[in-house]
């Protein structure tokens, strides 16, 4: 072997350096792919949320109702799809910082950023449709929708055996693409002001998804008023059991897979347009957070939550409640919960879980599926315990002293204001519907029965009557 | 609650739950073993006396 030249050392050294940002850049190929497969898998994930759903509220109504409990449901998803993406996303990116819609430090808010990126239509476009220089928006968008369509869903089974079809779509866009998207456009964004000023941690949504919707769901429910049979004269309530109580459990089941997929793209993952690092994993808030984070503190959620509803009632439909309250009274603080802890707090949830839905019961509300409690009166009960054992965590990411630290106040400000972003719509909506005579449908036909005149199908031909024409 | 001195996660590089560094976590995971037994013990006696009372 003869002895190198210098030339023959500089030429080894520019192919190592040419390697070596090929590899780079490789990387960063790999990292963008990555991010935009994991976001899409989370899709399909919520949509077993969506069929949780579906068959937990079918199961929970009459034989007389099960097709239409299940009709307006797959409706709900259909229309807030395309009504999140006419107007639902460019709320979540034109409003952190509150109205009229000023950008944030961020720099990924405001109304001007939202004209840009959010529109379906002008120079915006390119971003809400296929474009080979952007794997990230129709992802992150769709996890979005998909958020969008499990607020609808939380409603949906609160109001069945009563509501009108297109009342109910209505009531369904405007909590799916307006209500929580106003909510997490607050709570859940760098710029958003409940974060920046007040420090409000809600990493899985408990408030800014499921509060919101269980109370909303609450607005709804006082105008639209309780189903013919289910409270006396007295005031004392029966119990009006659905038909398929199975089909509820396991409907209750596919909620909790469908949750992984949820909580999966609460993830800030490296390589997409808002990623916060280059590297890991992050929170919506740019705070760490690991999928074993996730792992151990949801499964060791459904656990508690299981454990306490059967302690309470022994009642496999509250015992499966009782899992989503698990996960949901800890959502706030999945990423930074320790496991047994995560347990105790999900415990206690299924513990209050069925007292909170007949104090509610005992106030004249009927709600069917107990989704008010599950979803409200639990979502809210997780944020403030996050105040309680979170405080003087760094809500965002950054240096100490330049961001907020989440803190008791500043939770239970996120609450109220979560509260009033789903009870204030829910109300007011549903009241202007049933002034128009759209919200209930009449008498004759709730007896009969929705699926008389809703739907041209019989959802058990062997045991029911004629179906709709 | 948080366990490192300054209030940014730029310092941390290891646990970063509530409490780490301290004895709460066992304390935790004690009191949770404790509910499960204690459930446990609670489910048997209501199983057993509601079973009584179909004995003939």
């Amino acid at each position: 072997m003869g002895v190198k030249t210098v030339e023959d050392q500089i030429a080894e050294l520019v192919a190592q350096v040419a390697a070596l940002e090929a590899a780079s850049g490789g990387g960063s190929v790999t990292n963008t792919m990555f991010a935009e497969t994991f976001y899409y898998l989370t899709i399909p994930l919520m949509i077993i949320i969506h069929a949780g759903f579906l068959a937990y509220e079918m199961g929970a109504s009459r034989l007389k109702n099960v097709l239409s409990s299940g009709v307006k449901n797959i409706l709900a998803f259909a229309f807030m799809i395309p009504t999140f993406y006419f107007f639902g996303w460019w709320v979540y990116w034109g409003f952190p910082t509150g109205i009229p819609g000023a950008p944030g430090p961020a720099g990924i808010s405001g109304i001007e950023y939202a004209n840009a990126i959010a529109w379906g239509w002008g120079e915006s476009a390119q971003y809400m449709g296929p474009n080979i220089a952007d794997n990230a928006s129709g992802v992150f968008f769709g996890a979005f929708a998909l958020f969008a369509a499990t607020t609808a869903s939380i409603m949906s089974g609160a109001v069945i055996e009563r509501i009108q079809t297109v009342g109910f779509i209505i009531l369904a866009v405007v909590l799916g693409s307006f209500a929580w998207v106003v909510a997490a456009a607050w709570g859940w964004h760098a710029d958003g002001w409940l974060v920046t000023k007040w420090g409000v941690h809600d990493f899985g949504a408990a408030g800014l998804v499921h509060a919101v919707a269980g109370f909303f769901a609450l607005g709804v429910l006082i105008n639209l008023g309780p189903r013919i049979g289910k409270f006396n004269a007295d005031g004392t309530a029966n119990h009006i059991a659905g038909h398929n109580m199975p089909l509820t459990v396991v409907g209750l089941m596919l909620i909790i897979v469908g949750f992984w997929g949820f909580l999966m793209a609460c993830v800030i993952v490296p390589g997409e347009g808002w990623s916060w690092f280059g590297d890991k994993f992050s929170t919506i808030y740019g705070t760490p957070i690991t999928l074993s984070a996730l792992s151990f503190n949801i499964l060791m959620a459904v656990a508690g939550g299981i454990i306490g509803a059967w302690l309470m009632t022994r009642d496999p439909f509250w015992m499966m409640s009782g899992a989503l309250a698990g996960i949901i009274s800890t959502a706030s603080g999945l990423d930074i919960y320790f496991p047994a802890l995560t347990f105790i707090i999900a415990f206690s949830a299924g513990l209050i879980l069925k007292m909170c839905a007949d104090w509610l019961e005992n106030r004249g509300i009927d709600d069917a599926v107990g989704a008010v409690t599950v979803h409200g009166t639990i979502g809210l009960y997780g944020v403030i315990m996050l105040g309680i054992w979170g405080s003087g965590f760094p809500a965002l990411q950054g240096a100490a002293g330049e961001v907020p630290t989440i803190n008791f106040i500043g939770q239970v400000v996120g609450a109220i204001v979560f509260f009033l972003c789903g009870f204030v719509p829910g109300y007011v909506v549903s009241y202007i519907l049933k002034m128009f005579d759209m919200l209930r449908v009449r008498e004759g036909a709730e007896l009969a029965g929705m699926d008389a005149v809703k739907v041209p199908a019989d959802g058990y031909p062997e045991w029911s009557g004629t179906p709709a024409e | 609650m948080f366990p490192y001195e300054e209030a940014s996660w730029s310092v941390v590089d290891g646990p970063m739950y509530m409490l780490a560094n301290t004895s709460a976590p066992g304390v935790f995971t004690l009191i949770a073993a404790i509910i499960c037994v204690v459930v446990l013990i609670a489910g048997q006696r209501t199983e057993t006396e509601k079973a009584k009372r179909f004995d003939k």
